[in-house]
């Protein structure tokens, strides 16, 4: 099999259909540029909203004002309460402000938002997540994908489903375009374009999963980091690349039904007891929003906010801490909810992430019941990069990296924690803007030099024709052992270093495919390795311990120091070796 | 006999492939017969979002079914009613 040459040419190239990939190609097509979207898999169920999502948070100008809430309030809970100080305001700034905006878009999509149950402003169903008011949307996010894949088509936008994109094309610092694989046809495929924007989602993959399923992850499956990757070997600078989140282990109950805590996707009635029956988390309720406006927003109400995530954080640590020394099992337990609450909470369940076969299974082969089954809680079991748009690209204010025309959108950002979807949609959307702005001021494509198409055209060939070899599974096994063992919960310089000299053996093993798909997993695990090298690097750089974006531990350096750590730790690859800079938080 | 957990209905499956087309993790084949249910390829590379079942256009008559591999199952406490479903 010799793999082909396809070149295509377009005047703005989003490099993943997720949600902020879709958003930007609407965008970007609305002002009248042409328009590409690739997607390793197909834009009608990929990302990290395939199969849906049931909540979006927002400003909400007709809630929050009414409150006397400002944006600048919210930012301030944002960086206390969720990223123990990494946060770019400006980011926050443009999401939050924006993404309420998106909302009436997806609406008008037809999207639906509005109850006539609520008694919410605008009969929306708002509940309280990040923030110390109500303020992420619940709604029925399962259609999603089809709709912007729809909204996205009517635009003349060209989709490139199955197309795996691995190399930025850059000429004097600018980007000219990008190439990448058929995963169906190993072809190679080369995109002129006078902007890129890359909206690839977050890595996964980067350890065990203890289930058994290798693939039975939270996020998809699918994310190896191809967009970080690939920027990082055109020497763009990524932060926070320190923070993998750990392995707080769940090998039974793991569905992955993406509950979060009793405080995301299963609010308001589910709490977490203990197997005597003793409350660790308990349930909330519904916002009573007949009060709306009757006294306004204060300090207190944040002190108290602030003190029950405190009580969230401790549990969560006492449940892990009592497992290990005799105590547990943990539940989740909705035995307490009205039967209007447990249908609030199976729709919203059904709405989130893989919810829906989550309760084909659990409803259906089990007949269970949420009231009557209690679950086992005992958090996530995925090792993936940290906090949504916590770890990635360092971008401008107008999301642009280092490389001239060269953007990034959601979870490919760094800075951002629990960014999530408001920010790929809010990033998505101004991005694509942008590029559109861009593309039309300049007047041809940049010419470039072939090196590094021939280059990955050769590896394929190498890969597929190899006859003794590695299968991808098995250095993409060896490569989250050595994650697991040599960068786990708490990390140590003298353990993440010898981490880094068993990654070596692992980036020169030579890999065999036998197919395009097995060729486009081969791929994937060149990117994990990638990745899993800067966070092994930068796990080594980080001279102290901080609980958020993820807990982040060093056995050496165990307290907070921000004195010296409150700052973003940027990695960059410079020829053969890597440089460490920082930037400021705010 | 290797692991597998989606099984298709030879008598509703039409063979249209649209499972094939959404799966994100490129896990299914087409079936080399036409009009054939499709093959499944890669069962260890699923990602269980079950959009395969979701985008059926013959969900409702059950052409495709996912049985919950064995180690992800349980994780919640029985009770009476549902030991007596199970007998």
């Amino acid at each position: 099999m010799k793999p082909k040459i396809i070149t295509s040419d377009t005047d703005v190239l989003i490099i993943g259909g997720g949600l902020g990939g879709c958003m930007a190609a609407i965008h970007a097509a609305d002002l009248g540029v042409k328009v590409t979207v690739t997607d390793k898999s197909n834009t009608l169920a990929s990302g990290a909203a395939a199969t849906g999502i049931d909540h979006i948070w927002a400003y909400i100008p007709p809630v929050h004002e009414e409150m006397g809430y400002t944006i600048e309030d919210m930012a301030e809970e944002h960086r206390i309460g969720m990223s123990a100080g990494l946060l770019r305001k400006d980011l926050f700034l443009l999401v939050a402000g924006t993404v309420y905006d998106r909302v009436l878009d997806l609406e008008r999509f037809g999207i639906r938002f509005r109850y006539e149950d609520s008694k919410a402003p605008g009969h929306f169903r708002i509940v309280p997540q990040f923030h110390s008011v109500p303020s992420s949307f619940n709604f029925d996010g399962v259609p999603l994908k089809r709709v912007l894949t729809r909204e996205v088509r009517k635009r003349g936008v060209d989709i490139f489903n199955r197309v795996q994109m691995l190399d930025l094309l850059v000429t004097d610092g600018q980007v000219c375009g990008a190439a990448g694989i058929g995963t169906r046809t190993g072809d190679v495929h080369v995109f002129r374009a006078k902007a890129v924007i890359l909206a690839t989602g977050r890595a996964n993959r980067l350890g065990r999963n203890l289930c058994g399923y290798d693939f039975n992850t939270r996020i998809p499956a699918p994310f190896s980091g191809d967009g970080q990757a690939m920027a990082a070997r055109e020497g763009l600078p990524l932060i926070n690349m320190e923070f993998l989140s750990g392995r707080i282990l769940a090998p039974c109950a793991n569905y992955s039904p993406n509950y979060g805590d009793p405080r995301n996707t299963t609010q308001p009635a589910a709490r977490v007891i203990d197997g005597q029956g003793n409350v660790l988390v308990p349930r909330t309720s519904f916002y009573d929003w007949e009060s709306l406006g009757k006294e306004k927003w204060s300090l207190e109400v944040r002190k108290r906010w602030l003190e029950e995530r405190r009580v969230i954080g401790e549990a969560r640590r006492r449940m892990v801490a009592e497992q290990r020394s005799g105590g547990g099992p943990f539940y989740l337990d909705f035995s307490e909810a009205t039967a209007e609450e447990a249908a609030y909470i199976e729709w919203s369940i059904r709405n989130e992430g893989k919810g829906t076969q989550f309760l084909r299974y659990f409803l259906g082969e089990e007949k269970a019941d949420l009231r009557r089954n209690k679950q086992e809680y005992a958090g996530f079991s995925a090792r993936e990069l940290s906090g949504y748009s916590s770890a990635g690209l360092w971008v401008n204010g107008e999301l642009e990296t280092e490389v001239r025309n060269l953007f990034a959108v959601g979870d490919v950002l760094g800075g951002f924690p629990f960014g999530a979807s408001p920010a790929a949609f809010a990033t998505g959307w101004h991005a694509g803007g942008a590029a559109a702005q861009r593309a039309r001021e300049a007047r041809e494509f940049l010419p470039f030099t072939n090196g590094v198409v021939k280059a990955r055209k050769g590896l394929c060939e190498d890969i597929l024709e190899r006859k003794r070899g590695f299968y991808w599974r098995e250095v993409e096994t060896y490569v989250q052992n050595v994650m697991d063992f040599y960068c786990g919960d708490v990390r140590s310089e003298p353990m993440l270093r010898r981490g880094l000299e068993r990654l070596e053996d692992a980036k020169s093993a030579p890999l065999k495919a036998e197919n395009p798909h097995e060729l486009a997993r081969s791929m994937d695990v060149k990117s994990i390795i990638d990745i899993a090298e800067m966070v092994l690097r930068a796990s080594i750089e980080r001279k102290e311990s901080r609980p958020a974006p993820v807990p982040f531990r060093r056995a050496e350096f165990p307290e907070q120091d921000d004195e010296h750590w409150l700052c973003f730790l940027a990695i960059r690859k410079e020829e053969s070796d890597f440089r460490f800079t920082t930037y400021p938080v705010g | 006999m290797a692991f597998r957990h989606i099984y298709f209905n030879e008598e509703t499956c039409t063979g249209c492939n649209t499972c094939v087309e959404v799966c994100m993790c490129d896990a299914l084949a087409p079936n080399p017969e036409e009009g054939k249910p499709p093959v499944e390829m890669y069962p260890e590379e699923c990602w269980f979002c079950g959009a395969c079942i979701s985008f059926c256009p013959q969900k409702e008559k059950g052409a495709i079914e996912m049985v919950t591999p064995f180690p992800m199952r349980g994780g919640f406490t029985a009770d009476e009613k549902r030991e007596e479903h199970k007998e």
